[in-house]
């Protein structure tokens, strides 16, 4: 990594939901050396954490203002909700969203029929169905062709 | 025209609303997940009842919330409850929304998001339940008469709301009246112009379900 430290103390990561998405993305950004905290109601979910993993954790409920508080969500540069739930993936980005003011709100969601309750709110989506789809069809159409970036 | 109300989610709130909507001649639907619940609901005469996850945007749709004026979300998830009513004001343009939460300390959020009425369930019963706790260790009541009538003797505390005013400018349901005010060692038969002092004891005769609102109403709790 091109390590600047001093860049890197700026940023602050807020993960909601440790499952293999959120442990997946929690390891790497410990290892680019980024200052990471990630949040599951669940205490066994950690286990999902490689050994190397030098963040944080936390155990409590995502959606619950004294543990976001507690989190000092106010300091985060951004916050990533991918619990396996929609709902609370978006209730937790409208709210480091619009309440605390985080800049940038990453959701995970895996019905994309509820995005009139959060398009106007700057929150950016990520929705497997749709990522497979696109992948699938360009498998499908660029056979023989290069196969680019996503 | 009548106004319509959907209620989405919860059960027993769901079920004593919807009768008490249905009465004051509301149309009432019902979106319910669970299917024996919904079938218990379906009893409910003139309630229309739908299956299905209330977050999801068809379920609205085959309930034509869009036609609602009032849409009520009674979950028991606050963030559930956030995506309906956004989902209900803003895909379905329903006028009017309301939302239980069980967490207080996000009522401000729920209102920013432009939720119409938030309530805490969970609050509002504590609260009641804890007055009516503490109007017991304020008042002693005795019973007559079959228990129509009761006789309460309540203590006023410095911060009552009956402490240092006259009799006749307390608000007391008409079915109670102060019969007679303890002070010190004496006793005494109040007049309209008699002004009640933190420490007095009031004694009340009241027809029953009339005392609480009067210990109330003394003790300002």
């Amino acid at each position: 990594m091109d390590g600047n430290p001093y860049k890197q103390e700026e940023k602050y990561t807020i993960i909601i939901g440790c499952g293999r998405l959120g442990a997946n993305l929690a390891n790497t950004l410990s290892d680019n050396g980024e200052s990471v905290l990630i949040v599951d109601k669940r205490e066994e979910a950690f286990r999902k954490l490689s050994p190397s993993y030098g963040g944080l954790t936390m155990t409590g409920d995502g959606t619950d203002v004294s543990v976001l508080n507690e989190a000092e969500i106010d300091k985060a540069s951004a916050v990533i909700s991918v619990t396996n739930r929609d709902n609370t993936n978006i209730f937790v980005s409208l709210i480091a969203r619009e309440y605390f003011n985080v800049p940038h709100v990453i959701a995970r969601l895996y019905d994309w029929e509820r995005e009139c309750v959060y398009q106007e709110f700057g929150i950016d989506t990520i929705c497997p169905a749709v990522l497979s789809f696109k992948e699938i069809d360009k498998l499908l159409s660029g056979e023989g062709e290069e196969r680019g970036r996503p | 025209m009548k106004n319509r109300v959907v209620l989405v989610g919860g059960f027993h709130k769901t079920r004593s609303l919807a009768k008490s909507l249905l009465k004051k001649g509301y149309v009432v639907t019902v979106i319910n997940e669970n299917e024996d619940n919904c079938r218990i609901l379906a009893e409910i005469e003139k309630l229309k009842v739908f299956v299905g996850d209330g977050t999801k945007p068809f379920v609205l749709e085959d309930a034509s919330v869009n036609e609602a004026d009032i849409a009520i979300a009674l979950t028991d998830r606050d963030d559930d409850n956030l995506v309906i009513c956004q989902l209900c004001k803003k895909k379905f343009h329903v006028k009017k929304t309301v939302s239980i939460v069980s967490d207080e300390t996000k009522i401000p959020f729920f209102y920013r998001m432009g939720v119409d009425s938030v309530f805490c369930a969970v609050n509002a019963i504590a609260n009641f339940i804890e007055q009516h706790a503490l109007l017991n260790e304020m008042a002693t009541m005795v019973p007559i008469g079959e228990s129509r009538i009761q006789i309460a003797q309540v203590l006023i505390a410095d911060s009552a709301a009956a402490a240092g005013k006259k009799m006749n400018e307390l608000k007391l349901p008409k079915e109670v009246i102060i019969a007679c005010i303890l002070r010190g060692d004496k006793s005494r038969i109040p007049g309209g112009d008699t002004v009640v002092l933190p420490g007095d004891t009031l004694v009340l005769i009241a027809t029953a379900k009339h005392e609480v609102a009067a210990i109330k109403a003394l003790t300002g709790l």
